[in-house]
């Protein structure tokens, strides 16, 4: 086991310290320091990063700002072996879900006196609530991103289909997609896609979790989510011929080489699809015309109440600069980074910039959707229960034609283990 | 043989029956050389212990008193651990969770070790009769599976077996026109999970068995094998009779370290759940170590189940040694 705790700390330093800081000798000294930022996956565009890293050196003269992207799988993990380490990263962005399980843990620099600079009350409000504990600020908001639906316009309109307006029309669209093209998804819906599902379960009246005094009830057997789970299978059955046991990353794959029809994800998904032939990631500009988008449809019409992702970021507690850190972090937040967001089709941390969005069909979906976007439970803990896949099992096990209500409570009872331990 | 000349020098093997050849026993000097040298051994390893205690030694300690602690991700970051002394221990033996990861755990180790030396023993032999050419080849192509990262490999063989766009599910489908495999999911099933792991831990674990095998073969004296040909001792009889005993040792030991490292295999299973797969069907000790600990911020009850397999895997260590030992002895 030694040698397995080395191997365990190995592979996530492996994985973690792709580049090791160059180094701060002098420890109170901000002269030709190195600050280090991490980035989570690929949703921050290259022009505002090269705009963090242009403006923050033109600043501070001598020093540097080095970007290290991070991937979001096992991110909860990193964190806390490199946080807590003497070679921490000095600003970090981490899941707005998963930021409690750090400012409850101390591992953020305390940025009460910087609230107001950083944007105050116009900094999104239930973003803030995520980075805030024991009313204290530790982490600012990022971005929000929403998620949207994805179509071909083409076989859409081929199935003889509309765009759905309630939530079952959206299933048998996707059902009907599916049956006038077979071997191809109506709704790509891989297994271990949990957040798409989480629409299902709050628009017929369920929770995943409710506080009950001081401890969590967690709510996916309750008759409502069981209802909106048996929806969930329902659509992976009859709609997807997704992989039952695969996560949702590249949906840009399927969309592209014409295997999916239809998917629901994240805003910045778009800019996957429409990516250059050539780039790094390919996608397929050509579908630009084609490719349609709206926002996924309530339970009664209108906008569903869908997963508000998104992400917090803060300055690590250990971080050997923080002066340098919170000036990275005001660029961070300032109008001009932040309309970078906004104009790649994430929603943008400052109320203020929501008109950056533009008027086009995704801006207005992004609105819609944006407007009644839900949060996992408030819970410390929750980032736990992210980080031991519960929802990814319980959802592949669905997929595969699993019986819903003994699944549901299983994994209810797994998630009270974590969340009241 | 044994009994009666407990005082003279290990014999050599003679052709005369009864014959012993032993060195001439005036002088000695080695032997006195040996208790003069005294503190000088001690000198030369006192290097090794000093660069083990702190990179070994330390973290173990480290990690059995974490075991007893309540330590969560706010320990980490600095806030007073609590003893709770043995409760982590009482939840984890008391955790059917725990003894299904484990009895998965030593199944999977079990049926790789076996798997692997059978293959690595056939290789091994084979290498012995190739021509020059060919084991230059297999040499080289064995050399480069064994230097292939662990989280590559799985990665490369992860994308083999993908549901979609996979090469093994395109080849049965369209080579042998087994239908039933479009869109097969390989991983979904742990048992047909456990069969991909266990082909990247076999493929990652032949080179080295086989190599050391093969190095072993080449001492197996070439006369001996040649008299019982000529009376008469086929293929398998030779080995059987002849090369095993010879190569036991080396057998022993290669089996004791795919035993360690198969139960400790971590980065084959991690990436592979990433891939595909239902994580609370196919953890493995390793795995659920890590998820415990780091990923669940758990570390009291990922230490106890790190020290419980520690303790676990030294147990199995000591037999095999002793056993080595043992052999070396007679």
């Amino acid at each position: 086991m030694r040698k397995l705790g080395i191997v365990a700390l190995g592979a996530a330093a492996a994985l973690t310290l792709a580049g090791c800081a160059s180094g701060d000798a002098g420890g109170g000294s901000d002269e030709n320091a190195t600050i280090r930022v991490w980035l989570v996956g690929t949703d921050t565009p290259d022009t505002a990063r090269d705009y963090l890293v242009k403006t923050f050196e033109e600043e501070h003269p001598g020093s540097k700002l080095v970007i290290e992207e991070q991937a979001w799988d096992g991110l909860v993990d990193r964190l806390t072996t490199s946080l807590s380490g003497s070679d921490s990263p000095d600003v970090v962005e981490v899941g707005n879900t998963q930021a409690s399980a750090f400012t409850s843990a101390g591992a953020f620099l305390d940025l009460t006196d910087q609230y107001e600079d950083l944007g105050g009350d116009d900094l999104l409000p239930g973003f803030v609530e995520a980075g805030t504990y024991d009313g204290k600020f530790y982490a600012a908001p990022l971005y929000s991103g929403s998620r949207l639906v994805f179509y071909k316009k083409d076989a859409m309109e081929a199935a003889g289909q509309t765009v759905p307006t309630t939530l079952d029309e959206y299933v048998a669209t996707g059902a009907a997609l599916a049956a006038a093209n077979p071997g191809k998804s109506g709704i790509w819906w891989p297994g271990q896609d949990w957040r798409n599902a989480l629409p299902f379960i709050w628009e017929n009246g369920g929770e995943v979790a409710v506080p009950d005094g001081d401890k969590w009830d967690a709510q996916l057997s309750s008759p409502e989510s069981i209802k909106g789970l048996e929806e969930v299978q329902q659509a992976m059955a009859t709609a997807s011929v997704a992989p039952k046991d695969a996560n949702e990353t590249s949906p840009e794959v399927g969309f592209c080489d014409g295997t999916t029809l239809q998917l629901s994800a994240p805003s910045w998904v778009k800019f996957s699809i429409l990516a250059p032939v050539d780039a790094e990631a390919p996608g397929c500009p050509d579908q630009e015309a084609n490719l349609g988008v709206y926002a996924l449809p309530g339970k009664d019409g209108g906008a569903a109440q869908v997963f508000a992702g998104g992400s917090n970021i803060g300055v690590s507690a250990k971080s050997a600069h923080p002066d340098l850190a919170v000036d990275a972090l005001k660029i961070i937040l300032s109008d001009e980074f932040q309309t970078i967001y906004a104009e790649g089709g994430l929603v943008p941390a400052k109320l203020s910039l929501a008109d950056k969005l533009g008027t086009d069909e995704v801006a207005q979906a992004i609105a819609a959707a944006a407007g009644n976007a839900k949060l996992t439970p408030a819970s410390p803990r929750w980032a736990d229960v992210e980080a031991a896949r519960i929802l990814e099992d319980l959802f592949v096990n669905i997929a595969q034609g699993g019986d819903v209500k003994t699944l549901a409570e299983e994994a209810d009872k797994q998630i009270e283990d974590i969340l009241n331990s | 043989m044994t009994t009666v000349d407990q005082d003279l020098e290990p014999a050599a093997p003679s052709a005369v029956e009864g014959e012993r050849l032993t060195a001439p026993s005036g002088g000695k000097p080695q032997r006195r050389g040996r208790r003069a040298a005294g503190f000088t051994p001690y000198a030369l390893i006192t290097p090794a212990i000093i660069v083990l205690a702190a990179i070994v030694g330390w973290p173990l300690v480290q990690l059995i008193i974490t075991s007893f602690q309540e330590f969560g991700r706010a320990q980490v970051f600095g806030a007073p651990p609590s003893w709770v002394w043995f409760d982590n221990y009482i939840d984890v033996f008391t955790d059917p969770v725990f003894y299904g990861v484990l009895g998965r755990t030593l199944l999977f180790a079990g049926a790789c070790v076996a798997v692997t030396m059978v293959l690595s023993t056939l290789i091994a032999l084979m290498l012995v009769r190739l021509p020059k050419g060919f084991r230059m080849l297999l040499t080289v192509g064995m050399l480069l599976a064994w230097a292939m990262p662990a989280l590559t490999a799985t990665i490369v063989w992860g994308w083999m077996f993908d549901t979609a766009y996979g090469v093994i599910n395109y080849a049965l489908v369209n080579w042998f026109g087994l239908a039933e495999f479009d869109q097969h999911q390989w991983l979904i099933n742990p048992l047909s999970f456990f069969m991909v792991a266990g082909i990247i831990v076999v493929w990652g674990a032949v080179p080295f068995a086989a190599f050391t095998l093969y190095a072993g073969l080449t001492q197996v004296p070439g006369e001996v094998l040649e008299a019982a040909q000529l009376d008469g001792a086929g293929g398998f009889a030779r080995f059987r009779l002849i090369i095993f005993p010879y190569l036991k040792p080396i057998f022993m030991i290669v089996t004791m370290l795919q035993v360690i490292w198969d139960l400790k295999v971590f980065t084959q299973i991690f990436a592979l759940q990433d891939i595909g797969g239902i994580r609370a069907q196919t953890n493995t000790l390793g795995v659920y170590i890590y998820q415990t600990s780091i990923a669940g911020g758990d570390f009291g009850h990922g230490g106890a189940i790190a020290v419980i397999t520690a303790v676990l895997l030294m147990a199995i260590s000591i037999y095999y040694i002793r056993q080595v030992l043992k052999e070396e002895e007679l």
